[in-house]
């Protein structure tokens, strides 16, 4: 029980942690390997900015899905925040608004949905799953009343140019990626609240007795999960140049896949920020290639879904294992 | 090993049938470490062989070894004489091998009858034959004396009742080689005395029992032998006729049991907590105090109402009068973070359900309630946070790989003193601690007792709640007797006798045996 034998007995685990994030990190050079040895155009500068740009809004939803899927929750609403953010923030700019204050009002209904999420699931006792699914149908059909079913177009080049522009040769959209990713990695890896996501998704009753105010975890962790998501929205808007919030269809599910191919297991109390992002990354890349490689993209829809499998089922090989 | 088993004709004059189950030079090991090392053992045909040890002994991994969950690593399985494999759960029910487990492994939401025939059902073209399902089960409930509905939701009835019902669905079975994995933890007397009476009727019926429990008590009033483990070697196997809990205490441990119950002696000095007239669901008029350095022990009866007097003070359920005082003064507390800030620690009864986060590493589980001292400006200092962890490792030898190690790896004895050791660093004053040794061996609850005398060295106090007369009856420097929602007799350190103790928390209804105490006298 010497701390000696403490040390030499958990640096195998931390070493397959890394290892796992590797093995991703490994799998998605492989596969721009690949790509780039079968096609001409995929190591082209336009391309990898267009993949970057693609992964990027994935990765940022991903990540706030996976602090509440730590929590043992789900939200399925992000997709249609996304859309929903798309549309208030392009309304907001059309009626003359500047774009700064244009951005706090729609992150902060972000905040509002989140907080509205937690009551649902904290006050109303409603299962995460049943509240989300609720948003998510009942914001597309807010927004649709709000534009009476139309697309807000955008005037504001300032606002549009954004998304096209690089900084250092990268892709803005890219450096959004980082400007979520490291406070988000900070925030789980780091903060006392961060450890509390994990103890509420491993036992929520043995948090309360020992001082956790669960409650608040959970709040926070939709709450969060909603402003990247509306964030993803402003991201969107800026770079079709509309807002229309129909927009993101089906990308709750993506960045749940993204989440979950990134090692975040969907009972709680595992998961990481960089496994998602790599997670996002590797589904954006299937794409794209698929796109190059000219393959039916009705097939992506497949591939993506096999994948998914033998991700996941690798994953769960090796944690048995260890 | 080999002594008591060559030679079993010898030690008792009826006759000896072939072993049903032998087991030659098995063992198992965990990654180069021993669980259990090679055992030879022999099981006979009808017998009650209990199976004693303290945690971490190797009980679990033999339950694990004969149920054909986990491989073992060396040795040979002998069944009826023919060696078997025992490699899949699924090999072990065809041989007729069954296991009740301490936690109910059933389907909450479905019908008594249904849990029955799971995975047999009763089938008529194709479709289910509920009427006939739920009579043969009323049938079979009432064949073993159950007073049971069989068409009540599983989750319905009492954790003891479900018990039943899971040993009534092994019996079912057709087994001829049930065992028992610590039945009687979470039964009350009652449904304990009808295990018992299954049991023995199951013997009688020719079924080999395998009874794994710490009350020694009742190992010597249901086995014909007990085998003794420690430190995953089998150290003795002896008819229970020729031999005494002192025996086998000292085969176990290697420490006579006056070292367990470890008393350090504190003055006592202000009032921590004070309830006047205290009611609530449950409990009412209930008056007592707690100083520092003190230990007030809450016997009673399960059901006597101790647990939801100690919610109400721990705000998890509402009081509906009376008054609690906290340093002499009034306080409301309405939930548990009320309580908690004000400096009350409760380490619950369940460590599963309600102590521990299993899948997360030693280390998180034992800073939980201290991650706002470890942390500035909300971020956690992830050096202090380790040394702390390592630091209580150390000081409450808790057996682990290490402070990444998830609290499920851990056995149950270890688990607990994380349950309590949390609170070591939190400088809580008032400390209640609800059934704090069900289901640990006797060398972790004397550690446990060490820490409870370390927070009292730190001017704490303590509310321990426990229906181990011995336990409470020992620590306790004031006792209360609790007896359908009050207090019904208050005594000073030992200054009442077992007996007396005994009677008060039984009411005026006399003891008719002494069977109906076992449950609570000894575990």
């Amino acid at each position: 029980m010497s701390i000696e034998n403490t040390e030499a007995a958990i640096s195998p685990r931390k070493r397959f942690n890394i290892l796992f994030g590797l093995t991703l990190f490994a799998l998605l050079l492989v596969l721009w390997l690949i790509l780039g040895l079968s096609t001409t155009t995929f190591w082209t500068s336009n391309n990898m900015a267009n993949l970057l740009r693609q992964g990027a809004m994935i990765a940022i939803l991903a990540v706030g899905q996976t602090f509440v899927i730590i929590t043992g929750g789900i939200d399925l609403s992000v997709g249609a925040i996304a859309g929903f953010a798309s549309t208030v923030v392009a309304l907001l700019l059309a009626q003359g608004f500047p774009i700064w204050a244009a951005i706090s009002i729609t992150l902060l209904i972000g905040v509002g949905i989140g907080l509205f999420h937690g009551f649902g699931i904290v006050r109303m006792g409603l299962p995460p799953f049943i509240i989300t699914l609720a948003t998510l149908t009942s914001l597309r059909g807010v927004g649709l009343l709000l534009t009476n079913g139309a697309t807000i177009s955008i005037d504001n080049d300032a606002f549009t140019d954004f998304s096209r522009n690089d900084f250092l040769g990268v892709p803005n959209l890219f450096w959004m990626v980082i400007l979520v990713g490291v406070p988000a990695y900070i925030f789980l890896q780091h903060s006392r609240w961060g450890r509390y996501l994990f103890s509420v998704g491993s036992n929520a009753e043995a948090s309360r007795l020992s001082g956790v105010n669960v409650k608040g975890t959970i709040y926070l962790a939709y709450t969060l999960s909603a402003v990247c998501a509306s964030f993803v929205g402003i991201l969107l808007a800026m770079r079709i140049g509309v807002g229309n919030p129909t927009q993101a269809e089906g990308w709750e599910l993506q960045a749940i896949a993204s989440s979950v191919i990134g090692g975040t297991s969907l009972f709680g109390a595992v998961g990481s920020v960089q496994g998602p992002l790599l997670g996002a990354f590797i589904l954006a890349t299937i794409n794209n290639g698929a796109n190059l490689l000219n393959v039916n993209s009705f097939w992506q829809r497949v591939i993506t879904g096999v994948l998914i499998i033998v991700i996941v089922y690798f994953d769960q090989l090796r944690r048995r294992k260890g | 090993m080999t002594s008591q088993d060559s030679a079993p004709h010898s030690v008792t004059g009826r006759v000896q049938p072939a072993p049903i189950l032998e087991l030659r030079g098995l063992e198992k090991q965990y990654f180069g470490t021993h669980a259990l090392k090679p055992a030879d053992l022999a099981f006979e045909a009808g017998e009650i062989h209990a199976i004693v040890g303290e945690n971490g002994a190797g009980k679990s991994t033999l339950i694990k070894l004969l149920t054909g969950v986990v491989p073992r690593t060396a040795g040979d399985i002998y069944w009826r004489g023919e060696p078997v494999g025992l490699k899949t759960p699924l090999e072990a029910i065809r041989h007729g091998i069954n296991a009740v487990h301490q936690e109910v492994v059933l389907c909450p939401h479905l019908s008594v009858a249904a849990n029955i025939f799971l995975g047999e059902e009763r089938q008529r073209f194709g479709l289910l034959r509920h009427r006939s399902m739920v009579r043969e089960a009323r049938k079979i409930l009432d064949d073993l004396g159950f007073d049971l509905p069989a068409d009540a939701l599983l989750g319905d009835l009492t954790i003891g009742q479900q018990q039943l019902i899971a040993t009534a669905r092994a019996a079912t079975r057709g087994a001829r080689f049930l065992i028992f994995d610590e039945p009687t933890a979470y039964l009350t007397r009652k449904e304990a005395a009808q295990l018992f009476t299954l049991i023995r009727r199951m013997q009688r019926e020719g079924v080999t029992i395998i009874y794994i429990s710490h009350r020694l008590e009742e190992v010597f009033e249901l086995a014909d032998r007990v085998s003794v483990l420690r430190d995953g070697t089998l150290v003795g196997t002896r008819n229970i006729g020729e031999t005494s809990e002192n025996e086998l205490i000292s085969l176990m441990i290697n420490r006579s049991i006056e070292q367990i119950y470890h008393k350090d002696s504190f003055s006592f000095g202000a009032t921590v907590l004070e309830t006047r007239n205290l009611s609530g669901p449950g409990f009412q008029d209930i008056s007592l105090s707690v100083r520092e350095g003190e230990i007030v022990g809450l016997y009673g009866l399960i059901g006597a109402g101790r647990s939801e007097f100690v919610s109400a003070v721990f705000g998890r359920q509402p009081k509906t009068s009376g008054s609690i005082l906290w340093q002499g003064e009034e306080v409301a507390i309405r939930r548990e973070r009320d309580a908690i800030k004000l400096g009350i620690a409760l380490a619950p009864e369940s460590r599963r359900d309600q102590g521990l986060c299993l899948s997360l590493p030693v280390s998180l589980n034992l800073n939980l309630p201290i991650y706002k001292q470890l942390s500035r400006n909300g971020l956690v200092s992830s050096r202090e946070e380790k040394a702390r962890a390592d630091r209580q490792i150390a000081d409450l030898r808790i057996k682990t790989a290490g402070r990444s190690a998830s609290a499920a790896s851990l056995s149950g004895g270890n688990q607990q003193k994380i349950v309590i050791g949390k609170w070591l660093n939190h400088g809580a004053k008032l400390f209640i601690f609800d059934e704090p040794t069900v289901g640990v061996d006797v060398g972790t609850k004397a550690e446990i007792y060490r820490l409870f005398s370390a927070l009292l060295a730190q001017g704490a106090g303590i509310i321990l709640i426990s229906s181990y007369l011995p336990e409470v009856y020992e620590l306790a420097d004031t006792l209360h007797v609790f007896r359908r929602g009050e207090i019904v007799a208050s005594h000073a350190h030992n200054s009442a006798s077992h007996e007396d103790i005994l009677s008060r928390a039984l009411g005026s209804a006399p003891v008719t045996s002494t069977n109906a105490a076992s449950g609570d006298l000894n575990r």
